[in-house]
């Protein structure tokens, strides 16, 4: 009886919403993004670019990618489920018609399961638009065709049922539940919010490694669990692979499809299928009041029309009121607020190690992650504000009152504003209160109240003007928010599509960094003239929505347009006359600026001026230049005008054997040449001012030997402000100016573009990564510079009286001329033809080790990890020399450079060090967890000065292994010694997850570590695997050894550069018979292990001993640069380890592990706790959280 | 004062006229407006209310031009909408002082003092502290009543005010409207028969967006002496009756029909004259109205 009337409900029900425009649209839109991002991924647009999945060798329509693509836009239809749902179960008390319905023969189950069933319907026949959208663009004729694999109809399928579907199901029950027990719609709108930052939460714990589980979980999406499952595809998997429903998937899926069937239960028996509450007439008439007072005179006070003025204040107030005592708005704020606490405590942390909360970043953290809730407030309460009193009724009584039109609006307006202010106050007493709560105190107000206030504010309340005047011309709520979503999702795409100027895009500006050492600096100017570009543009949009507002009945668009010209009076027009006068004058300042003073160039237009560069002058490639063989330089930094002047001198010699007749120079652009000569050729022949490349026909070709003088006097002026990428060499406190800016010789291929998709795009053939290992030409050169080997290094550099300036090599002379200090720079041994200008009011810590200063240039006030730095310094050259060669400089220096680079960067006895890094990390000593990354990074770089700056490489493949696997096992080195081994494995485990993410990301191909192609997750962390492995199998000492002897032999060498093999050779002779067959798995060869424990158990033996018996698994992979996997033969040493029950070894050994399936008796002399295969995790297994198990007694 | 209507007319985009060159004069005193729903009665108190646009015709107020300067208007004008909504969580003094601050009664001292009279006047002063969502349909619309009074109006319009209030409440409504029309113009606008013939002295019937009656109720009625005749008969005679006579209305009574027939004699001896009242007038007015509609379509 129930099923044939349930569906007659359903039925009537899906008929009418599909007699409702909304669901066509819905549909369209989703069919028509899914299309759209589709065919962009599949390299549809030239100018685009989506950055989508993993793009390179992973097809459009690989599985993984539309599992991934699918479900990522379902995410969207959030809003759709929350219509939908919430509509089906509200829609009667909305309407008053529940009475109808509850008082016929039907039960309440047929009522509720009739509807749920029917918004399902509806919800599934719109989303599976995205599927169809995907399919359409996979038919598409006009794309990449490399990027469009085989198409299988399962792979679109798929997502939909295992992601979508159970998505909407549990979405759609909380909404329903929500909208039919609460009896109206505004619960469901707060629980989307709630949703979604359960969904932003798990996307900030998905940082750390160790609570990626958790996220999966707790995603209510599901989007981190797909993550956490398919984190270390590699592209064939990708390519191949249907998404499986396994694992932390699985229990996502299953948890919160429980919570939906549950949330529906309770749903069911709550409900009441009656008059809702009790009577809301609570106030009796008494019976006298039937009997007037006659005697009452009417009240003689005119209605007049008042100061409109002195009314704002008063209505404003009201407006607000209202807005911050509701619920819904309470709980937005306080998601809110939850949400900075949580994201702040796993962010900004590097191997899992925090920072200070310095004021910077927690505003920056704060304010950004409190944005998106200050859009959605923007977006709701203009709604609500708009139509607070049509939506009361109250509406005619409100239109005929005196007062003038501009006032509702105005005070509407003007409320949200305020509605802003208050909860940037909001966000800053949470920043405040975290910081306390972190026990730092060093609260920067000025900071908080600058950015907050004095930037933030500004947006919004730009926003807000935005959001009112479309409430107001849309005159329809939901059509409005739906407008303002639009709108968000333009604003966030646009840049992908090529739209780049922040000229039309309200209300953007350049974007700006705050930095300890330079405040908001040179953002500032931009950051006035944008915000006045848009202010003008505001009351314009404001005084066409006060033209449009609605007053009185007369919704069409034609009486609301003449009204809006009866309205348009003189003062109106002359002050919107004035304010697009205004606007057309700032916003002609501001392309004066980006596009004239400056170049405005978009994305692709970069990628343009590349591929022309290669197109025009890789022909020159090959041509013999002449070297640099010694650089003289006199730089003059003007930090206050951001102005650099360099003049200079290099030595070239011909060290080819063929005479040379034309040379070409390198310059970058926006620069003023006041002079680049060549011996006597004062003018270059040819210049090419957009690539920077000048061409000298010299008078006499050079014979080889023979050397010449170039002389350069280059200015680099910043005029004015750009569009984006503000220069941040030159600012006010902290420049840094990189020696790339400077002359350089020869076609340079470094600017080439590398990506193939991209080179496709722009007509180019693809390229190799880099030159073959064996190309003797190409070590030719070495992999930092092509235009010299070893260079003497001179240079003296002023700067303004309050700043330190600071050039690679010894300080000869500093001295005050002109009110102007200068420094004097000169290097003590053969350097490369790489080196930095640096310039900051500086604080200096010195200290010595041996004969050698150390020297640390700080901002004032980031004085946190200086005797940690220190101490990387002194704990480096002790381990380096001892077991290297000796240190080639008298000076060690690190020098702070303001956060808009984060990194640290190691010169010729000079590292610059990103604010960012390291300087306000927050290492807690008491907590074994913590890794002392100042300390280690320290190590990292001064292992630099011997792998890169004694050894250097030829730029050929495996060159990176040289000198970045070896700084990272120089100072993984360094740090165990420091801090032990124990606290290795936490490191290793995060350069694990990092390696194995890294290569599911490669876009082309995953190269052997010896032969690896500048790929950071190879030579970084796959490096730092290896090596530490490998000096755990063949021995610290003996490696060390057999990296000294390398060092012998080809330090400061003349090219050809050594390369990886070299290096292999040298720890071949070094490693015993036993372990030869390491160098294959770890340099060779990418070989993955799925090892682990079956089981383990134990028994005592009765003389005190224990035996414990475990079964072990180990399987052997090796894969190819796709990653499709191939399983080999396990004939390996590998640890075997049984832990005590507070994680120390009793005992770790390797023993020879044979076969899938192996079995191993050990005898510790405690009751052991835990045991397993390879504990400390030294090889790379995909799943090394399985290796170790609880033994049973 | 004088409110001057002339030709005016509106017509929706639905295609439905809801005023045909509507031409009428109010002065001071209570107006009513009579017609069946959808007659374009609301269609011409919203425009005289400075809310709505008429596509022609002008509506003069003394010497104020309605349609144009509305905010002059505005100043003038008390209004009472059909349906309308309170804010449920206010309570009644709050409401009503928001609404005397936004009509310009300053400063606060005379405010409230008005606010305080306005809801004695109503009977509201004792609930004045309760909130809004908790009075009762006949509060409400005392409540809005007293809004409309605010700020001493000189035109006040209330439509369709008595609509679903019960007959005891209606009485009180009346009391309240009868005694504030005196030196203004209260245009009262009702399908109910008896709103109009208890309180106005002028009146009009509207009818399909057209005026088609207009004077004093009770001479009006009067003019249909020996015209109206009654009749009670069964159902099933009913056709008959229409086919053969100008039935303008028809009752129930006890099981039977009690129908009136408008005719220039008494038709047969079956017939009682009747002696005719406002209800006999507005039902002879629309019938004919609509006969003569029909015969010149």
């Amino acid at each position: 009886m129930d099923r044939p009337m349930i569906w007659a409900i359903a039925a009537f029900e899906i008929r009418n919403s599909f007699r409702r425009l909304s669901t066509y649209v819905y549909f369209a839109l989703f069919f028509t993004m899914a299309f759209l991002m589709f065919i962009a991924a599949a390299g549809a647009f030239p100018s685009v670019n989506l950055g989508l999945g993993s793009g390179g060798k992973v097809m459009a329509n690989s599985p993984f990618l539309l599992h991934t693509f699918i479900s990522a836009l379902s995410y969207y239809g959030l809003l759709v489920i929350a219509a939908v749902m919430g509509h089906r179960a509200y829609q009667d008390f909305l309407h008053n018609t529940y009475p109808l319905f509850f008082t016929s023969p039907i039960t309440k189950f047929q009522y509720l399961a009739g509807r749920f069933v029917a918004a399902n319907v509806t919800l599934l026949v719109v989303f599976s638009s995205i599927c169809l959208g995907c399919l359409a663009g996979s038919w598409w004729p006009f794309v990449d065709e490399t990027l469009i694999g085989p198409n299988q109809l399962v792979s679109y399928i798929r997502p939909f049922f295992v992601s979508v579907l159970p998505n909407v199901l549990f979405i759609g029950a909380l909404f329903f539940g929500l909208a039919a027990l609460g009896r109206r719609i505004m619960p469901v709108y707060v629980s989307a919010v709630i949703l979604f930052v359960s969904y932003l939460i798990a996307a900030s714990l998905a940082q750390d490694v160790e609570n990626k589980f958790v996220a999966g979980l707790i995603d209510p999406f599901g989007n981190y669990a797909l993550k956490h499952l398919t984190q270390y595809w590699t592209i064939a998997e990708q390519n191949t692979l249907l998404v499986p429903l396994t694992g932390v998937y699985l229990l996502n899926r299953v948890l919160w499809l429980g919570v939906g069937a549950t949330i529906l239960v309770f749903t069911y028996y709550r409900f009441r299928f009656a008059q809702g509450g009790e009577d809301t007439r609570q106030t009796t008439d008494s019976e006298e009041n039937a009997i007037k007072s006659t005697d009452i005179e009417l009240p003689t006070a005119p209605s007049v029309r008042s100061n409109a003025l002195r009314l704002l204040p008063r209505l404003i107030w009201l407006e607000f009121r209202s807005t911050v005592k509701s619920i819904a708005f309470l709980l937005i704020a306080l998601c809110g607020v939850v949400f900075i606490f949580v994201s702040a405590q796993s962010t900004e942390k590097m191997y899992g190690t925090a920072t200070y909360p310095v004021t910077s970043l927690v505003v920056e953290l704060a304010g950004g992650t409190f944005g998106l809730f200050m859009l959605i407030i923007v977006t709701v309460y203009s709604g609500q504000m708009v139509w607070r009193e049509r939506e009361a009724g109250m509406g005619q009584l409100c239109d005929v009152l005196p007062v003038p039109t501009w006032l509702p609006f105005a005070s509407k307006l003007l409320a949200l504003m305020l509605v802003q202010t208050l909860l940037l106050t909001l966000v800053m007493l949470t920043g405040i209160f975290f910081q306390a709560q972190q026990g730092y105190f060093h609260f920067e107000l000025g900071v908080y109240l600058q950015d907050l206030f004095g930037i933030k504010l500004i947006d919004y309340c730009l926003l807000c003007v935005l959001a009112v005047v479309v409430q107001t011309v849309v005159n329809h709520k939901y059509l409005g928010h739906f407008v303002m979503v639009l709108y968000y999702l333009g604003s966030t795409f646009m840049y992908r599509f090529g739209f780049e100027h922040h000229l039309y895009h309200f209300p953007s500006y350049p974007a700006y960094t705050y930095s300890d050492m330079n405040g908001f600096g040179h953002f500032v100017q931009p950051l006035v003239w944008f915000d006045l570009y848009w202010a003008t543009f505001a009351v314009l949009l404001a005084i066409g929505g006060n033209l449009m507002w609605v007053r009185g009945l007369d919704i069409r668009i034609t009486r609301r347009l003449s009204s809006a010209l009866d309205r348009f009076s003189w003062r109106l027009r002359t002050t919107a006359a004035i304010g697009l006068t205004a606007f057309a004058l700032i916003g002609g300042f501001i392309f004066y600026n980006t596009n004239i003073l400056n170049e405005y160039r978009t994305r692709f237009d970069s990628e343009v001026r590349s591929a022309n560069y290669e197109k025009n002058y890789k022909q020159y490639e090959k041509s013999p230049q002449p070297r640099i063989t010694s650089v003289r330089a006199e730089v003059d930094v003007f930090p206050d005008e951001r102005r650099l002047r360099a003049r200079g001198t290099y030595d070239i010699l011909n060290k080819t054997d063929e005479p040379i007749s034309t040379v070409f120079v390198n310059l970058p652009t926006a620069v003023n040449v006041h002079q680049l000569t060549i011996g006597s050729v004062k003018e270059p022949n040819a210049v090419d001012e957009r690539a920077g490349f000048y061409t000298f026909k010299l008078l006499q070709p050079m014979d080889p030997g023979a050397a010449l003088v170039l002389e350069f006097d280059l200015e680099f002026w910043r005029l004015g402000f750009t569009n984006s990428n503000s220069d941040t060499r030159l600012v006010y406190n902290g420049t840094f100016f990189h020696s790339g800016n400077l002359p350089h010789i020869g076609y340079s291929s470094a600017g080439e573009l590398a990506d193939d998709t991209t080179r496709r795009k722009h007509g180019l053939q693809p390229k190799a990564r880099m030159a073959d290992v064996n190309d003797i030409a190409a070590r030719q050169n070495n992999c930092i510079t092509q235009d010299a080997d070893w260079i003497t290094f001179e240079a003296t550099v002023s700067t303004s009286p309050d700043q330190i300036a600071i050039a690679p090599g010894s300080l000869v002379k500093e001295w005050t001329e002109d009110g102007r200090r200068y420094f004097s720079y000169k290097s003590d041994s053969p350097v490369l033809n790489f080196f930095s200008f640096l310039s900051a009011r500086y604080e200096v810590r010195r200290d010595r080790w041996n004969d050698v200063d150390i020297e640390i240039y700080y901002h004032k006030g980031h004085e946190y990890n200086l005797d940690r730095m220190v101490k990387g310094i002194k704990r480096s050259l002790d381990y380096f020399t001892t077991n290297f060669s000796p240190y080639q400089h008298r000076q060690a220096r690190i020098v702070e450079f303001p956060r808009y680079e984060r990194f640290a960067q190691s010169f010729p006895n000079t590292i610059p060090y990103s604010e960012g890094v390291g300087f306000i990390a927050r290492v807690d000593p008491q907590d074994d967890k913590d890794i002392d990354y100042p300390f280690y990074g320290t190590a990292h770089e001064i292992a630099h000065q011997w792998w890169g700056h004694q050894v250097v490489v030829g730029n050929v493949q495996g060159a990176t292994m040289l000198s970045e696997t070896l700084a990272q096992y120089s100072a993984l080195m360094v740090m165990k010694k420091e801090y032990g081994e124990e606290k290795m494995k936490r490191f290793l485990r995060y350069e694990l997850d990092r390696y194995l993410m890294g290569r599911a990301k490669e876009r082309k191909k995953e190269m052997p570590l010896v032969l690896v192609e500048n790929q950071p997750y190879i030579h970084y962390q796959k490096g730092s695997l290896v090596m530490y492995a490998l000096q755990d199998y063949i021995g610290e000492a003996n490696l060390n050894q057999a990296l000294s002897d390398f060092l012998e032999r080809v330090a400061f060498q003349e090219p050809p550069y050594t390369i990886s093999l070299e290096l292999l050779e040298h720890i071949r002779k070094a490693t015993p018979a036993d372990y030869q067959y390491v160098l294959k798995d770890m340099f060779e060869t990418i070989t993955l292990f799925d090892n682990r424990t079956v089981s383990a158990s134990f028994a005592e033996t009765g003389t005190g001993e224990y035996e414990v018996h475990l079964q072990v698994a180990s399987k052997k992979l090796r894969a190819d640069e796709l990653g499709v996997e191939k399983e080999i033969a396990v004939n390996d040493l590998i640890d075997i380890g049984v832990l005590d029950k507070d994680g120390n070894f009793l005992y770790l050994k390797k023993h020879r592990i044979q076969g899938n399936e192996f079995d191993i008796v050990v005898s510790v002399p405690q009751i052991p706790a835990k045991a397993g295969i390879d504990p400390l995790n030294k090889l790379i297994d995909r799943k090394p959280g399985d290796n170790v198990i609880r033994v049973d007694g | 004062m004088k409110l001057t209507i002339q030709n005016l007319s509106k017509r929706y985009r639905s295609g439905v006229q809801a005023l045909n060159d509507v031409s009428l004069t109010i002065s001071t005193g209570m107006f009513g407006l009579l017609g069946p729903n959808g007659a374009g009665k609301s269609t011409l108190m919203r425009t005289i209310a400075t809310l709505q646009e008429a596509d022609t015709g002008t509506i003069v107020l003394d010497d104020l031009d309605v349609l144009k300067e509305k905010d002059e208007v505005r100043k003038l004008l008390g209004y009472l909408p059909q349906e309308f909504g309170l804010y449920p969580k206010v309570t009644a003094w709050r409401m009503l002082d928001h609404f005397a601050t936004l009509k310009g009664i300053a400063p606060a001292r005379r405010r409230r003092e008005v606010v305080s009279q306005l809801l004695e006047k109503c009977n509201l002063y004792e609930v004045r502290n309760q909130q809004l969502g908790g009075f009762s349909g006949g509060m409400k619309q005392r409540f809005g009543i007293a809004l409309a009074l605010l700020g001493e109006p000189k035109l006040i319009i209330v439509d369709e005010p008595t609509a679903g209030l019960d007959p005891e409440e209606r009485v009180r409504f009346h009391n309240l409207l009868s005694e504030i029309g005196e030196n203004i113009i209260v245009i009262l606008s009702t399908h109910i028969v008896t709103d109009v013939s208890d309180l106005c002295g002028q009146m009009a019937i509207i009818h399909l967006g057209e005026v088609i009656l207009m004077g004093e109720p009770l001479g009006l009625a009067a003019d249909l002496q020996r015209l109206v005749w009654k009749k009670v008969i069964t159902k099933d005679e009913l056709p008959q009756y229409y086919e053969e006579y100008q039935v303008i209305s028809t009752r129930l009574l006890a099981g039977r029909l009690l129908i009136h027939v408008y005719n220039q004699q008494q038709p047969d001896a079956s017939f009682d004259e009747v002696i005719p009242d406002l209800q006999d007038l507005y039902f002879s007015a629309i019938k004919q109205h609509e006969a003569a509609r029909l015969q010149s379509a």
